[in-house]
């Protein structure tokens, strides 16, 4: 075990962060605000963005483990940590974390994805000593004993019930990506499947603490209202000394073989018309044409104007909504396209057309100003992004969790800027091929349905 | 004679400004019967506006990486603006456009008739928004936000064109609008903007509101099982008529919220969900209005607790309003409120979407940026004084949306007062 950094209390700050913190890289975020990487002796990353508008800091510890790291049989456990990790600790009785955040007017949060799990904390920049001391216990020091696991387990089985069993969108989407995707971990829902959650061994659940929640394996960000040197100070105190984790491989190794046909399955909901969620095969965030793929799902359904928004809700009225998102994950995804059936009309009459919108898409392809109309828009999402400390935060978050580098927030924006109406005829033909997506549809309960997978 | 009133809030931090436009009046002013009306006019009004019909109007907002999103809740309609700030002069032209010269195309008419019965779809598929829809309809029947601003099939079928330009003339006029402008623009910008878009609007001075007195709640508990097939778990409301946002009590009543159920360490969150596993979450909240409305818990509970989930809940709701909460409960809840404004006001935005609404609702300017100078001068007396009569539990609605066959008889045993048995899309 290596021992770094030096005892707050007898050194220096300048002394401590030349000796523990190093500044890695820099870069912009923003107007006027300056994110700044630091790597600790052990692993530890801490991105630093001060912005000093108001008197709070947004403080979220990153750590690059999500449900792709998890196991068959032991699907939801980086989500159930989410729920875990706000419980008792060596030093604190269950239930202190949230009321000593609380009583400071703060709030905290976690959320877990494909590539990552973060937990989010809200304070008064004068509470930023507490918070940070707060990650840093429940980083090391994590009780997990049977009645609260216990407790946790029940809670993670009904939000299951809420967003999945009881709600079609949830089942749509993790029936997609179950079909979508063969081989790689993004096949298992994060929330993780129903009778592995409930069968999550307390043994299972200690090592994947133990394994996971290490220095080496998280970044700090902190965006607000602070001094950089007291926040170096304060995370050089409480987290030099932890010693790494010893990371296990991860799954990028696990590569989705090339899809050859299109997968359909259909299964009757209590619902008022059909839904429909359709995946194309596309590439990893950081791959050029996830930009390109980006404006094409603008194009089709990201904005009033969007040619299947309005062929398919405005001129031929056979759906009542359309949306369009392509997934931000570190490896292969989908590009979605998710439509509700307007009444009296099917999920079949919706497909038809999507393949004539996409054959349109690629005959005759968008022309230099519908593809600037995409670019704008981005350029809007780009800055409504980091319009407070808490979305520029998690913009840094996730790009050096998923991505590796938190400068990738502006390389993805210049990215966008570049494209070409050839760029969105190229990736049109490329991805948005029948035999490379899976189509899931949920239609009206009859009394006679019964589940027809093809 | 009012004026229009507006709010500014520059913050150059990012190239983006927003602005928030509230025509008062609003869902809880449709004619009885015609429930829908501001909604469809407002939606209408969007859809095309001077020289462009809905296509252009989109094409240009799009092409300019703009939005202009209308919304409508009880008290207001709103237009919502967002640009680039070099693109600012253009949307704003637009929305001066759909707020002084909006089309009402016929053929956007009917479509709308056909597109709005299938968002009454949509809600019926999703039970967290069906609890709400029945629950907003039974608490306080008679009173003007139990009528649903969406409508109902019977309301929307009484739609007309002509009542909706009507409607328009009427209410969007000058000095009936609360206009917010907020980010990356100055003063001076921010007073041409104003004038721009008030220019073309009638001056005949605010239309009278008639402020329907709210009816008093109806005695006694009642329990509606909203029957739902295959789910497994029961979407909850429990709640009843209580105070206006601005009442005297209103920094009381919010603590007594805070204890009960707006913090991750209140009673409910602690009972059903930390304690018992019951619920992703349970929380409860004062509906913010104009006038009084609910005081309502929220939770979904598993299909095999929910008759003891409801139970517990007006157990803890009558414990709460006999005995309030305790001093130590009082203190944290207030450190937690006034710890947690500079989070509501951080931002440029935030501080004008509070103070629009401020002014939508006639409150005074800085009401709520201002809660934290009432809130420090509470007593734990003060909250329990308004728990006990700001929280009524013999008078709670509860609404269940959950598949009867399984829920119905617990619910029946939970003591939530007479149980009646709706199908999930009868309303």
């Amino acid at each position: 075990m290596k021992l770094v950094g030096t005892p707050a209390r007898t050194r220096g700050i300048n002394d401590r962060m030349t000796q523990s913190c190093q500044l890695d890289a820099e870069c912009p975020v923003g107007r006027g605000v300056m994110a700044r990487r630091f790597v600790l002796e052990n692993g530890l990353r801490l991105i630093s963005a001060i912005d000093k508008r108001a008197p709070i800091v947004a403080l979220q510890t990153w750590f690059r483990v999500g449900s792709r790291h998890e196991r068959p049989g032991a699907t939801g456990m980086a989500h159930l940590f989410e729920h875990l990790m706000f419980g008792q600790t060596k030093d604190m009785p269950p239930g202190e974390f949230d009321r000593l955040v609380e009583r400071t007017g703060g709030e905290s949060n976690a959320a877990t994805w494909v590539d990552w799990t973060y937990y989010r904390l809200s304070l008064p920049a004068r509470d930023l000593p507490l918070g940070v001391r707060l990650e840093a216990e429940r980083m090391q020091h994590l009780v997990l004993e049977h009645t609260p696991v216990e407790s946790e387990r029940d809670v993670v089985t009904n939000e299951r019930r809420e967003r999945v069993e009881d709600d079609v969108d949830g089942w749509l989407d993790e029936q997609l990506m179950a079909q979508a995707f063969t081989v790689h971990p993004y096949r298992w829902p994060t929330i993780g499947w129903m009778e592995d959650i409930r069968a999550l061994s307390l043994p299972d659940i200690r090592t994947f603490y133990r394994t996971w929640y290490a220095p080496n394996c998280a970044t700090i960000v902190c965006v607000g209202d602070f001094e950089e040197r007291v926040l170096l100070d304060l995370v050089a105190s409480h987290y030099g000394s932890i010693p790494p984790g010893e990371l296990p491989q991860t799954a990028s190794g696990l590569v989705e073989p090339e899809q050859t046909r299109e997968r359909i399955v259909r299964a009757p909901k209590p619902i008022a018309t059909d839904r429909l969620l359709v995946g194309y095969k596309a590439p990893g965030q950081d791959d050029p044409d996830w930009c390109v793929l980006e404006i094409v799902a603008t194009l089709l359904a990201g904005c009033p104007s969007a040619r299947l928004y309005r062929r398919l809700v405005i001129k031929s009225e056979v759906a009542s909504s359309v949306d369009a998102q392509l997934t931000p994950f570190r490896d292969p995804s989908l590009l979605r396209l998710a439509v509700t059936a307007a009444r009296g009309h099917t999920a079949d009459e919706i497909l038809g057309i999507i393949d004539q919108e996409l054959a349109l898409m690629t005959e005759r392809p968008p022309q230099k100003a519908e593809v600037e109309k995409a670019k704008a828009l981005a350029e809007t999402d780009f800055w409504s992004a980091l319009v407070d400390v808490d979305g520029r935060a998690e913009a840094l978050g996730h790009y050096e969790t998923a991505l590796g580098d938190f400068r990738k927030v502006n390389t993805i924006a210049q990215r966008l800027a570049a494209v070409t109406a050839d760029d969105v005829a190229r990736v049109v033909r490329t991805y948005l091929r029948p035999e490379r997506r899976t189509i899931v549809i949920a239609t009206p309960e009859s009394p006679d349905d019964e589940s027809d997978d093809e | 004679m009012s004026k229009p009133v507006v709010i500014v809030e520059p913050s150059p931090d990012t190239p983006l400004v927003w602005f928030e436009i509230a025509i008062r009046g609003g869902a809880s002013a449709d004619p009885i019967g015609v429930e829908g009306l501001h909604r469809h006019a407002a939606l209408l009004a969007r859809r095309g506006a001077g020289t462009r019909d809905r296509a252009m109007l989109d094409e240009t907002l799009d092409s300019l990486g703009a939005a202009l999103d209308v919304g409508v809740s009880r008290d207001s309609i709103q237009l919502s603006g967002l640009a680039l700030t070099r693109h600012l002069d253009p949307v704003v032209d637009l929305a001066a456009d759909i707020l002084a010269e909006p089309r009402f195309d016929e053929d956007e008419h009917a479509r709308l008739l056909r597109e709005t019965p299938q968002v009454l779809d949509e809600i019926r598929d999703d039970d967290s928004a069906l609890a709400t829809r029945w629950f907003d309809w039974l608490c306080c029947p008679g009173h003007a936000y139990g009528r649903t601003s969406l409508g109902t099939e019977s309301s929307l079928a009484k739609l007309q064109r002509a009542a909706a330009i009507e409607l328009w003339k009427r209410e969007v006029v000058a000095d009936n609008l609360v206009i917010g402008l907020a980010g990356d623009i100055d003063e001076a910008t921010a007073a041409r903007v104003v004038t721009r878009l008030l220019s073309r609007l009638p001056q005949t001075g605010r239309p009278a509101v008639t402020l329907a007195v709210p009816p008093s709640p109806p005695n006694g508990r009642r329990v509606i099982l909203v029957d739902k097939s295959d789910r497994t778990q029961a979407q909850l409301r429990v709640g009843h008529l209580s105070i206006r946002y601005g009442d005297p009590d209103t920094a009381a009543l919010a603590v007594g919220e805070a204890v009960l159920g707006g913090m991750f360490s209140s009673r409910l969150m602690q009972e059903i969900r930390v304690k018992r596993g019951w619920s992703y979450g349970a929380g409860c909240a004062l509906r913010r209005s104009r006038l009084p409305h609910w005081f309502e818990v929220w939770m979904a509970a598993g299909i095999e607790v929910a008759g003891p989930a409801i139970a517990l809940t007006l157990d803890l709701l009558a414990d709460y309003a006999a005995k309030g909460p305790t001093d130590e409960e009082v203190d944290f809840a207030k450190s937690y409120l006034v710890g947690a404004m500079p989070f509501h006001v951080a931002t440029a935005r935030q501080r004008m979407q509070l103070a629009v609404r401020d002014a939508v609702f006639d409150l005074p300017a800085g009401f709520t940026a201002k809660l934290p100078e009432a809130l420090g001068q509470l007593t734990a007396a003060d909250v329990r004084r308004a728990c006990a009569t700001g929280i009524r539990p013999e008078a709670a609605v509860t609404v269940a949306v959950t598949t009867a066959d399984h829920a119905q008889e617990a619910l029946e045993a939970a003591g939530a007062g007479t149980l009646t048995v709706v199908d999930h899309d009868e309303y």
